[in-house]
Order: C-alpha cells, then structure tokens, then sequence
C-alpha cells in the first residue's frame, strides 16, 4: 500500500486579505518526484511557505504522512506553528553555512546534533558512504563558499537526506545548473525516490517537469488546475492557452528571416581564442541584428565572460573586437551588459526613476547629471512609452515590469553597439518573459545584435537565430535556426521548430549534418 | 450611535475607560512618588496589577473571543456545518452556548441527511416510479425482445434494469466499490448504446490491491453521478472518441478515486467557482432547493460525503479547457459499516 508524504486538501490561504491559494489540492506520495508547473508564480511563495510552516489557514487541511498537522478550525499559534513536517527546501539562496564545511552542513548543523566535540575524521568516515551512495565526489572538508552551484545543491540534498526529512522541494533549480548537471541530479533524485523519499520540483517548463517527475501539476492563480501522469503527452491547448503569445513570437519569428544580416561586413562583434580563467579557446562572432544565444553546457564560464566583457577582468590571451576596434575594457559603452535578475543587481533604490534610467547616458550626452533640461526633456520622451506615473515612483515600488523595463530602456538610451544578457529568463513568470522577449526585440530591431547567455535554454530559443553550445575546453557546438528542430534536448517550443520544418514553408533544413564542432 | 447596540463593542469601550482610569491613577501615584509625597510601591503595584491584567485578558479573553467570531465569519461564509459548540471553544454566555448547542442540533448532520433522503423519496413518489412495477415491465420487454430474437433490445433493457434495481433501492447505503464500480459499468453499457464507439472506459487499479480497494466501502451513487457528468458535460460535446477513466488507490487512511475524462474540460474561472461551491458545503446547504446553477451532482455527491465522514473528505475537481475533467473523490478507506464515525446517518 502506497504513503503519502504530503496532502494540502482544499487549502485557502490568505495573507491581508488577498487569497493566495484558493481550494489548493495537492498530495505527493512515498518515491514519487511530483513536477509543479506555475504558468505564474501568484501564490508559489506562499505555498513554499506553508510547506515550511504550518501557518494559520483561511480554510483547508494539511495532512504529513498522513496525520493531520494543520487545521484551518484549530490554527497553529507561537512554536507550534514551526512546522513538524520534516520537509527541506532547495533554492538558489542557500540555506547551508558559507563558512563552514560540507562534512559540519551536513551532520552538524542538523536538529539532534548532540555532541560538544567535532571529529573530523569521524565526519569524513559518515559521509564517505553517502557520496559513494550516489557516485559524487565532493570532499567533506571543502567549504561551502568553494562549491559550484550544482555541488551546493547535493550538499543541500544530503543535508536532507541526513537529517531523515521526507519530502525535499526543489524550486526552479534547471536555470541555475547546466543540462548535463541537471541529468546527474535527475539521476539522484530517482535514486532517493526509490529509497522512499519525496520531491516536489517546481520547474518553468512542462517540458522540464516531464523529463524529471513521475506526475507533473500545472498551478495557475494560486490553484492547481490539472495533473498530468509523466507518460502523457504535453497538453498543447495548455500552450495555446498560457503562452499563446510566446507561440506567436517564436512563430513570427520563424517566419521573419530578413532582420539578420549576415556576412564579414555585417560582422559587429568577434571573440577570437578567448582564454580567462574557465574559458578557454573561445571564439564566435555575432551579425547586425542577430540574436545569438551562448549556452554554458557546464555552467563554469558565464561569470568569467561577463567579467571580462565589462572590463572588470583581464583577459589572459585573444581579443574581442568590436566594429573593427578592439574592446576597451572598463566602462566601454559600446558594450551593453544585462545582467543575471537584473532588478536586483542593476537598480539603485536610492536614486531616483529617471537617474536610473540616465546611468549609461553620459558617454552620449555631456553633462547630463547637471543638466536638468537634459533629463526634463527625456521624460517627455519616454513617458508615453514607460508610462508617467513611474517616474515620481521610488524603486522599490515599481512592479516587476516597471523595473524590467527601466533597465532594458537604460541599455536601449545607451546606445551599444552589442547587448549580452545573462540568463534574461531566469525566475520570471510567463506574462513577464513575453515582456522581456519584446523588450530584446527592440535591440534587435534596431540592429543591435544581442547575445543572450544561458545554462538552461528555455525560453532562450525562441528569439535566437543561431545557437552555440559552449562546453569546456572550448568545444562549440553550432546550430542554425534551420537545425534547431532537431536539438538533442528536451527543450519548450521544440514542436513549433519541428512544425515549421515540417511544413517546410518558412525555411528550409540544411543537409549538412549537426553538430557541427568548430573548434 | 448603531455600533454601541452590539454588547461587545459596549464592554470594549467600558473596558478601555477602565484601561484609562487605571492609566491615569498609576500617573498621579508615580506623580506623587516622585514629589515625595508618597512611596514608591503603590505605583508599581499597580502597574505590575494592570501588566498582570493585560496579559490575563488577552489570553483568556480576547484570543477565544477572536477565536469565536473568526468561526462565526466562517460559518456564516458557508466553509463549515461542524459543530460550531466544539469549534468555539468557549462561548460569552451559559445560554448562547445553550442556544449553539440547540441550533447544532437542529442542523444535525444524519438530520439533514434524512431531510435529503426525503427529498429523493419525494421526487421518486413524484415521479410516479414503482420499482417493481418497473422491474417487471422492463424484464417484459426484455423476455419479448428474446423471443423476437432481438438480442440487442433484450441486452439493452437488462442494463437498464440492473441500473434501476442498484439506484432506486436503499438510497442511504453503503456499498463496496465492486459494487459501485459495477454499476458504473451497467450505466456506462446503457450510455454506449447511444454513443457507440465514441466513448471507452478504463478502470485502473493496481491488481496488488484490488482485493483491498474493491472492499471499501462507500456511499452508494457516488461514483455514477460523475461518471454521468463526464459523459453529458465532458465527452458529448466533443469531436471524436471520449475516453473515460476511472482510477482507483487507496493510501494508508484514504481512498482515491479519480474520475476522468478528455472532453471539453473547462476554464480557470468555471473550475474555481466550482471548487468553491464543492468547498462551502453549509453554503449549499443553506440554499438548498434555490440552487439552479449546474454541477448539482457533484454538490449533491460532495454534501453527502461531508455529512457520513466530515469536511476533510469530499471532492475536488481539476480541469483545463480542451484537456480534460478529473474530478477526485476523497474518501477514508473503511471496509466496515462499523467503521463510519456519523452511524446515525444510516439508520
């Protein structure tokens, strides 16, 4: 007889009197990887934070393997409301001790640690078994801080596993790993599941959620709207219904062949045998008005690059040239970089809307931040495009969208002469990436050639027209646009590519065969 | 002027002006201590006095008070039909806990199951429907059908006449699940006749555990009237074959089953007010009758579950447009009668 682990029965919840969960059904049962898709993220805060807590309910119940532990009619109040449900949760902020070891995380940061004398060799000798048990070779001594993402995230898993917790949620981890990684870690879970444990993976992608999960449940609005079993095909109404216009983008797109310019006299941007730090090697160009889209296959070389194109880092040996002249490092305003969750990184909540918006402008314009006419005269001209009421708006109130869109037109006012953009994609919700995708598509309309730079394809192919994959060493793999519908991963809007190369209208297949190494 | 008519906001202001007056004497008394007129203990006695106070009116009386209007909001909003004596707590005065009582009496669950079970009766006297009467004249037509060799009418007419026998008699059953399962598939046999090959159905269950989950037991007609809205709701209305499935498990307390179908399904607004309605059982008790809106079945099939095994058991119903319906009946896994907590409810 199968266990749950986890059941959320009709559950309301509500944080100042706005539902966030309205008749929230879910259960998870013993060894099953349950994939939850949010078309958008209303409510997925909160129920991560019911699952760490029993809060209060409006109405509904909660069951932990299969006992009652919280009742909207008897609330949880003061201690009791820390949840007895032994469930962890892994996110990109980490829950783990930056400057302890992986071996102290592991055992001694965890609820029944008793001892009062750490033995390391003891430590090392406990864990030895655990990576073993899933082929990983971290060592238990290394520090938190040194670990890549992924090796952070088996940590995070052990800890779980050691600390005898049942269910483990995993939120949106794919765009923080590559796809090579995320398989290992696919092959983990699997290996847990089967021991008993429970997952509940938030992916974006439904595409995502099948090739990982056992069953996949689709959230909208604070509600699970339907569950898909893992061999049932991806609803395509689901798509037409949720992401009708990012079908219609990649499908104008597919049909729009005529923006890129190709050739060596179209040629903006050129890498050649970059080397620094991970990359090695690395060469590729991008047209006018190309998109270009640079997957890190092992997630080790985004970071470095962006460095090294911002000027922040020297590169050891190649070039970069742009428009026929070389880079010129620091604060070279032909360069125009967006980087990862930019409305985090790239915003200053203590300066004003409109000197946010002027920060990359002074190349362009002397004297813009004495000059209040300057700035008078250019909220005139965005107010009909940014909207009026943004400008007296202090940073912190603006809405996601707000804010996506005063760092885009920044870089739009700056004027570059190519754009790179760090994982544009990332944790944000379907109405939002339409947004961004027609916000890179003025770049691109202006001839600006942008290169987005991802571990996770995602959304990210639907606006390319070409696709490097970049691994270590430097191996590129290339494909055309033409070739995309036959890319050996699972990856959304995959079917549109295999539509239009079936119908053969809008472009035609090349012959040669892929991938094509160049280097 | 209307606030004060409520007793509550009455003690809340005279309570606040003895706050004050308490207020104002810890004043003057610290005043005078620091004139030295006067020493110093008086003041801290009291403040300690009102401290103490403070703390004793909010544990013992404004948490339960919150406590109770909050389950009054939410009875009132239709989440509940639960005893409102046990859910309160506490209660301001012997006779309103006096009149709860009554009140949940009155609105006794096996009672409003028994008014249900009236209704049914009086629809069926309404409808003029002697079983017997009913049974012969189909097991006529059927013996005639044989004999004029047409086997088609005479299997047609002893499906009908099995699936009348399992709905008209003893209503306020229990059964096993083999034998709801079974008239599901005598309905399910009477639909095919009108739709042909258009329509299949597949029962799921894990063969380890069909013994077990056949046996459980579960109020009669519970799975049927889905399985019914499936089909007119869900599978009529499309283009093409409709496939059906119901789908059986059970956990260590529960029993699952899941109704589904591929047809029409219906959109985010549609499910939401339909899961809402399923939610707020008292809700659709209080407007029993007036109710015109569609998805009765499911409210009617929810309303009972609620009333024999309590509000954490019912339904709930996922669905997306052009995907599909699944609507999943939660129920506790008893193989015994003996089991059921609401026994009353069967008599």
């Amino acid at each position: 007889m199968r266990e749950e682990v986890y059941r959320m029965e009709r559950v309301t919840y509500c944080e100042q009197g706005v539902a966030l969960l309205e008749n929230f059904s879910m259960a998870i049962w013993t060894g099953e990887i349950l994939g939850l898709v949010p078309a958008n993220h209303f409510g997925l805060s909160a129920l991560l934070r019911l699952l760490r807590q029993n809060l209060p309910l409006h109405y509904g119940f909660v069951y932990y393997k299969e006992r009652l532990v919280n009742d909207w009619r008897f609330p949880c109040t003061g201690m009791n409301r820390v949840s007895t449900n032994r469930v962890s949760i892994i996110q990109n902020q980490s829950c783990l001790a930056k400057d302890l070891t992986v071996a102290d995380n592991i055992f001694v940061l965890r609820p029944g640690f008793r001892k009062r004398l750490m033995q390391p060799g003891i430590l090392r000798e406990q864990l030895k078994p655990f990576m073993e048990d899933i082929g990983m070779e971290i060592p238990a001594d290394a520090y938190i801080e040194d670990l890549s993402t992924f090796e952070r995230f088996v940590v995070e898993l052990l800890k779980a596993v050691v600390a005898g917790n049942h269910l483990v949620v995993l939120e949106d981890i794919s765009t923080f790993i590559s796809a090579a990684e995320l398989e290992k870690l696919s092959r983990i879970l699997r290996h847990y599941a089967k021991q008993g444990m429970s997952f509940l993976y938030v992916a974006a992608h439904f595409e995502e959620a099948q090739q990982i999960c056992d069953r996949a449940a689709l959230m909208l609005n604070g509600q699970i709207i339907k569950c898909f079993g893992g061999a049932e095909k991806p609803p395509d109404p689901f798509f037409l219904r949720c992401t009708e216009d990012f079908d219609r983008h990649v499908r104008e797109r597919m049909a729009r062949q005529d923006r890129t310019e190709t050739g060596p006299d179209h040629i903006v941007f050129r890498m050649e045998n970059l080397c620094s730090g991970l990359v090695e090697n690395l060469s590729f160009s991008a047209c006018k008005g190309e998109c270009l889209v640079v997957q890190d296959l092992d997630n080790c070389m985004i970071q470095e690059l962006v460095s090294v194109l911002s000027g922040g880092t020297r590169q050891k040996s190649g070039s970069i040239w742009i428009n026929g002249t070389l880079s010129g490092g620091l604060n070279d305003r032909r360069v125009g970089i967006i980087q990862e969750l930019p409305v985090h990184t790239m915003l200053f909540p203590n300066m004003s809307y409109l000197d946010n918006l002027c920060f990359t402008l002074d190349h362009r314009m002397k004297g813009v931040w004495g000059r209040g006419k300057i700035k008078k005269s250019l909220r005139r001209e965005y107010a009909g495009l940014l909207g009026e009421d943004v400008f007296d708006t202090p940073i912190e109130r603006l809405t996601e969208r707000q804010k996506y869109d005063l760092i885009y037109t920044r870089i739009f006012l700056q004027d570059p002469d190519i754009v790179f953009c760090v994982q544009p994609f990332k944790s944000a919700e379907v109405s939002l990436r339409i947004h961004i995708m027609e916000l890179l598509e003025r770049f691109l309309n202006r001839g600006i050639p942008v290169v987005i730079m991802a571990v996770n394809l995602a959304d990210s192919l639907a606006l390319a027209d070409r696709l490097l994959r970049v691994g270590r060493g430097g191996t590129v793999q290339e494909y055309c646009r033409e070739e995309f519908a036959a890319l050996p991963v699972n990856t959304p809007w995959l079917y549109l590519y295999q539509e239009g190369q079936g119908d053969g209208m809008n472009f035609q297949t090349r012959s040669r065969d892929i991938p094509v190494l160049r280097q | 002027m209307k606030r004060f008519e409520y007793l509550s906001i009455r003690v809340m202001a005279l309570l606040a002006a003895a706050l004050c007056i308490h207020l104002f004497l810890i004043a003057v008394l610290l005043f005078l201590a620091f004139m030295g007129h006067a020493p110093f203990w008086p003041a801290i006695l009291s403040l300690v006095l009102l401290l103490g106070l403070l703390w004793w009116f909010g544990a013992m009386i404004l948490k339960p008070y919150l406590h109770m209007e909050r389950t009054m909001r939410l009875f009132l909003d239709g989440y509940t039909t639960a005893d409102l004596t046990h859910l309160c707590q506490t209660a301001p005065t012997p006779m309103v806990y006096q009149m709860l009582a009554h009140m949940m009496k009155i609105m006794d669950s096996s009672e409003l199951l028994k008014l249900n079970k009236r209704q049914a009766q009086y629809l069926a006297l309404q409808n003029q429907i002697n079983p017997h009467f009913l049974y012969n004249t189909l097991e006529s037509i059927r013996s005639e059908a044989l004999i004029a060799g047409l086997t088609g009418v005479a299997d047609m007419t002893e499906a009908l006449a099995a699936f009348f026998r399992y709905t008209i008699s003893k209503v306020e059953n229990l059964v096993s699940v083999e034998e709801e399962l079974e008239n599901c598939q005598t309905y399910f046999r009477i639909q095919q006749y009108r739709f042909g090959s258009r329509l299949d159905l597949t029962i799921e269950c894990d063969p380890e555990e069909r013994e077990e989950i056949y046996g459980c037991r579960l109020p009669k007609l519970t799975m049927q009237p889905i399985l019914e809205n499936s089909i007119i709701h869900g599978t009529e209305c499309k283009i093409g074959t409709g496939h059906l499935t119901i789908h059986l498990e059970r956990s260590g307390k529960r029993l699952l089953i899941r109704i589904s179908d591929d047809g029409v399904g219906m959109d985010e607004e549609v499910l939401s007010r339909m899961n809402e309605r399923l939610g707020r059982s008292g809700q659709a008790f209080a407007s029993q009758g007036s109710e015109t809106r569609g998805g009765i079945a499911l409210v009617n099939v929810n309303n009972r579950i609620h009333l024999l095994f309590g509000e954490e058991y019912g339904l709930h119903v996922f669905s997306m447009p052009g995907v599909g319906t699944d609507v999943e009946i939660n129920l506790p896994a008893i193989a015994n009668d003996r089991e059921l907590k609401n026994k009353e409810a069967l008599k």
